[in-house]
């Protein structure tokens, strides 16, 4: 059984007016955020993000569809089913659950780790041993490495690969993941991150998701809940729409005074229309491409080699006016962007470079466009389409 | 000053009585960890219980046993159950302890973790909590067991029925202190406590591994 074959079993969780109090003596000890009459949906194989300040309650939501803590009111669904008549161990081997401090068990290997919930259901010993090693293949630990390895030998960014492929091991419907990568270090998370977005790619589980990190949420989330201190539910929408339009000042204030430039990490290269721009390529006659040139608003024409892969730019004053084009004509270039790249990341690029437009090639490294500072700033403009950008450059095409 | 002809002669009943030694402390350990693994599940379980059963095994560590003695005659007679209740009662304060040390040692996130994949109480109490709490009680077992083979000897005190090797040092301080007795009480009995605590510090790197793991994983740079 591999993980592709297993996964894609995914189901719908729905919060119907659920709350959460606490008597006050229990507040003044600490107790975890309070939940105010929460309701949302999260559709079945998508990740859905609670983000908010300490204390707003997003941990208690969390292990609410677990019942780690049991609601004072409402109720919660999964597939329909009110998570209050199912029976808690049951129903909790039945759904995936991460956190931050991972809590491995530090006396078991962790071929055995990842093996703990198919063991709770009593699968033969050979199968949950076939699991574990199909899980931490997935989750990138060779299994011959690290299959029988304790906890106390893992890095921490280890230990929370194991943590997740342990949450995976009897193929949840569901995920609970609580601050999971709030213990290891930026570079690390970004990988974990990454990875995770990479396995909900190809698994699509439902994913309850829990931080307090912002840029987290609209990284990982399909859905953003945000929530506030007391336990209300400010705004629950896709991370592109609490950026645009962010339901009140407390979710504008949230997500911070750089909203903006958050949506840049939204968007991609591709998904903009990109710039055509004057082209001609090594050893083409420079007259005709001159004249090309001037009959572009842009000035520079683009050098290209004979496979199509940009050399640089030359300014159209700098085209000779007869004889052939020659590679040493062209300046440095421009940063090359890919489909792939953010728009944040190309716009830091540019920055860096100091320069107002990027090339954008292919895989293969060939000229599909350039992409301007101004079209990124276009794209950001209230109420554009990033899709229907199209800054409407006249000239010829390259 | 060692008689060695007296040695030679008694080899077989010293051979007996360090039997008799490791016997009567064996039970007395054996009991011991018995109701301490109880009374520490109790403890565990309802936290406000563990005050008074911890302050219970203390009070009971203090009786001095030839007034227990004393009392248990007129009860249990000179029968070996007047010769343990002691053993095992000063048993109880090390181990209940290390015990319920070594389950509120369990790390919370590791118990949230236990409860949150679906165990239930009585797995994750089996599974999960005495494995880790198996340093501390395998700890509180070697401490026990290499005090209770020094306390064997006082129950020569019931009856020379008793006393294991301590026998041979009552009565050789009675005989108006005859070295060579004393002795033969003395070293064989010191030979058993450190081949206990030795057994003891094996048996423990044995059942966790893990622990192991961890020692080399701190060292190593």
């Amino acid at each position: 059984m591999t993980a592709a074959q297993s996964g894609r079993r995914a189901a719908t969780v729905e919060y119907e007016h659920v709350s959460k109090s606490y008597a006050p003596a229990r507040l003044r000890r600490g107790a975890p955020g309070a939940v105010n009459d929460l309701s949302l949906a999260v559709p079945a194989g998508k990740i859905c993000v609670l983000v908010g300040p300490s204390g707003c309650g997003k941990t208690t939501s969390l292990k609410m569809v677990n019942r780690l803590i049991e609601p004072t009111g409402g109720r919660i669904l999964i597939d329909g089913v009110d998570v209050a008549r199912r029976d808690a161990t049951e129903l909790r081997r039945e759904i995936g659950y991460v956190i931050q401090q991972v809590g491995l068990f530090p006396h078991q290997t962790v071929g055995a780790n990842v093996a703990v919930v198919p063991r709770l259901l009593g699968w033969p010993a050979a199968r949950q041993r076939e699991r574990a090693e199909e899980l931490l293949a997935l989750v990138g630990l060779d299994p011959a490495l690290y299959r029988d390895r304790y906890p106390a030998q893992l890095s921490g960014g280890e230990r929370q690969r194991v943590g997740v492929a342990r949450a995976l091991a009897a193929d949840p419907p569901v995920m609970l993941m609580d601050e999971p990568f709030g213990a290891v270090d930026p570079i690390v998370r970004e990988r974990l991150q990454n990875e995770l977005l990479r396995l909900q790619a190809e698994l699509a589980k439902t994913i309850l998701f829990v931080t307090h990190d912002i840029d987290e949420a609209i990284k990982m989330g399909d859905l953003v809940a945000v929530m506030q201190v007391g336990g209300h539910l400010a705004q629950f929408a896709p991370p592109a729409e609490i950026l645009a339009a962010p339901a009140s000042e407390f979710v504008a204030d949230f997500v911070g005074a750089d909203r903006g430039l958050k949506r840049l990490s939204l968007t991609r290269v591709g998904e903009l229309a990109l710039q055509p721009v004057v082209t001609a390529r090594v050893g083409d006659p420079a007259g005709e491409a001159r004249a090309r040139t001037f009959a572009d608003p842009f000035p520079y024409l683009l050098l290209l080699d004979p496979g199509d892969h940009p050399i640089g730019w030359i300014n159209q004053h700098q085209v000779p006016a007869s004889g052939t084009l020659d590679a040493s004509l062209a300046t440095p270039m421009s940063p090359l962007l890919d489909r792939r790249t953010t728009l944040k990341d190309a716009l830091s690029m540019m920055l860096d470079a100091d320069v107002q437009t990027g090339i954008v090639v292919d895989r293969a490294g060939r000229l599909r466009g350039v992409l301007t500072v101004e079209a990124i700033a276009a794209a950001l403009r209230p109420g554009a389409d990033p899709g229907g950008i199209n800054a409407g450059a006249a000239g010829a095409g390259g | 000053m060692i008689d060695w002809t007296w040695l030679a002669a008694h080899l077989g009943v010293i051979a007996y009585r360090t039997g008799q030694h490791v016997y009567l402390a064996g039970i007395g350990v054996g009991v011991g960890f018995a109701i301490s693994f109880a009374l520490a599940l109790v403890a565990a379980r309802y936290r406000a219980l563990y005050p008074p059963i911890s302050a219970l095994a203390g009070i009971l560590y203090t009786i001095p046993s030839l007034a227990l003695f004393a009392a248990l005659i007129s009860i249990t007679g000179f029968s070996v159950v007047t010769a343990e209740v002691p053993l095992v009662m000063y048993t109880l304060v090390i181990l209940v302890r290390n015990i319920v040390a070594g389950l509120d040692g369990v790390p919370r996130e590791v118990l949230e973790a236990a409860d949150g994949m679906g165990h239930t109480r009585r797995q994750r109490l089996w599974r999960v909590e005495l494995p880790l709490a198996l340093p501390l009680i395998v700890a509180g077992l070697r401490l026990a067991t290499v005090s209770t083979i020094g306390l064997v000897t006082i129950t020569g005190t019931i009856s020379d029925a008793f006393g294991g090797l301590g026998y041979f040092i009552l009565d050789g301080y009675h005989r108006g202190s005859f070295p060579t007795e004393m002795y033969a009480g003395a070293v064989p009995s010191i030979v058993l406590a450190l081949a206990a605590d030795f057994l003891f510090v094996r048996l423990q790197r044995r059942i966790t591994p893990w622990a192991r793991a961890r020692a080399l994983e701190a060292t190593s740079p």
